[in-house]
């Protein structure tokens, strides 16, 4: 289950997963940054708004809702925040100072939160959450200590439902890198959008073999 | 100094007179200019034209309409105008002299 937001994309009507919304928002949020600078900026944006309504809207085809893919290869065609600052484009854009001004005084979160690791779990990602937070390496640790506690007075048990009652999913991009600890800017989430991308793409991959081998 | 780098470079420089010239012959579509451009192979990510249209456009090169469209929200589309035509002139005069000096000096490098 997933909520979903209706926006308004460059004058296209889009239902968006929340997934695929807070992607699409955080990468203008971070463009309308890194062109601020430009001039005409308003209008850059909204001719990028524009192009990204249409191709999410190309890329949706018919299903109803617009899925993080979507938007993830929408992304992909019209540039990472990292790309078009690598082919740097305008005269007069940004000198080598202001982009890194642009990266330290644009994070907005720092340090750490608590979270449950959904992609990283055995029960339901208490322990590689734990270990995210406290900066150990290997979750294993945290699995031992519990289950120690388990078979020595049972608090394992108990502190486990309280923890998956108290300490909330890191579901979007935004609260992995909070559980991570790494301060939400403009680098960490081009990389994030990256990292999504590549799992894309070998996700493709093997569905791919997998086709290949059936037949 | 890498490769890339001065690769980059190259495409920034002809860019500008590559949009000109498209829309020299025809008003277009805004995507379909960087479709025209992608397929060139002379833009990669296309979020690198806008500002340079939008740049264009400000110095008094281009000119935009909207037109309604069948599928969707009205579409930009961009023209070039009178100033713009008389840019383009002095950037392909000035792209045929390098053109001309480059390979000269480098099928002839011993004369030049």
């Amino acid at each position: 289950m997933n909520k979903t937001m209706t926006i308004n994309l460059g004058g296209y009507a889009l239902i968006l997963d929340e997934d695929a919304y807070l992607i699409a928002d955080r990468y203008l949020t971070t463009l309308a940054r890194h062109f601020g600078g430009t001039e005409g900026a308003g209008e850059i944006m909204q001719d990028i708004e524009a192009r990204m309504g249409e191709l999410v809207n190309r890329q949706r085809g018919n299903r109803t809702i617009v899925s993080k893919t979507d938007v993830v290869s929408a992304i992909a065609v019209l540039g990472t925040p990292e790309e078009l600052k690598n082919s740097e484009f305008a005269e007069g854009g940004f000198s080598g100072e202001e982009r890194q001004q642009s990266g330290a005084s644009v994070r907005f979160k720092t340090g750490k939160r608590l979270y449950r690791d959904p992609e990283d779990k055995v029960i339901a990602g208490v322990c590689s959450g734990l270990s995210a937070y406290f900066g150990i390496q290997d979750p294993v640790w945290v699995r031992i200590a519990f289950a120690l506690l388990t078979i020595g007075w049972g608090t394992g048990v108990v502190l486990y439902l309280l923890f998956i009652i108290l300490v909330p999913r890191a579901r979007t991009i935004s609260e992995r890198l909070e559980m991570m600890g790494e301060p939400t800017n403009v680098d960490t989430i081009a990389r994030a959008v990256k990292e999504e991308l590549d799992d894309l793409g070998e996700r493709l991959q093997e569905r791919f073999s997998k086709k290949k081998r059936k037949k | 100094m890498n490769l890339e780098n001065v690769h980059v470079q190259m495409r920034k420089g002809v860019l500008e007179m590559c949009i000109l010239s498209l829309l020299d012959q025809e008003a277009m579509y805004t995507s379909d200019i960087i479709e025209r451009l992608h397929n060139a192979k002379l833009v990669v990510v296309e979020g690198t034209v806008y500002p340079l249209l939008t740049r264009l456009k400000n110095a008094g090169y281009l000119a935009y309409y909207w037109m309604e469209s069948n599928a969707g929200p009205p579409r930009k589309y961009f023209e070039i105008t009178p100033e713009g035509r008389q840019f383009l002139e002095g950037l392909r005069t000035s792209w045929a002299e390098i053109n001309e000096a480059v390979s000269r000096t480098m099928h002839n490098p011993s004369h030049s």
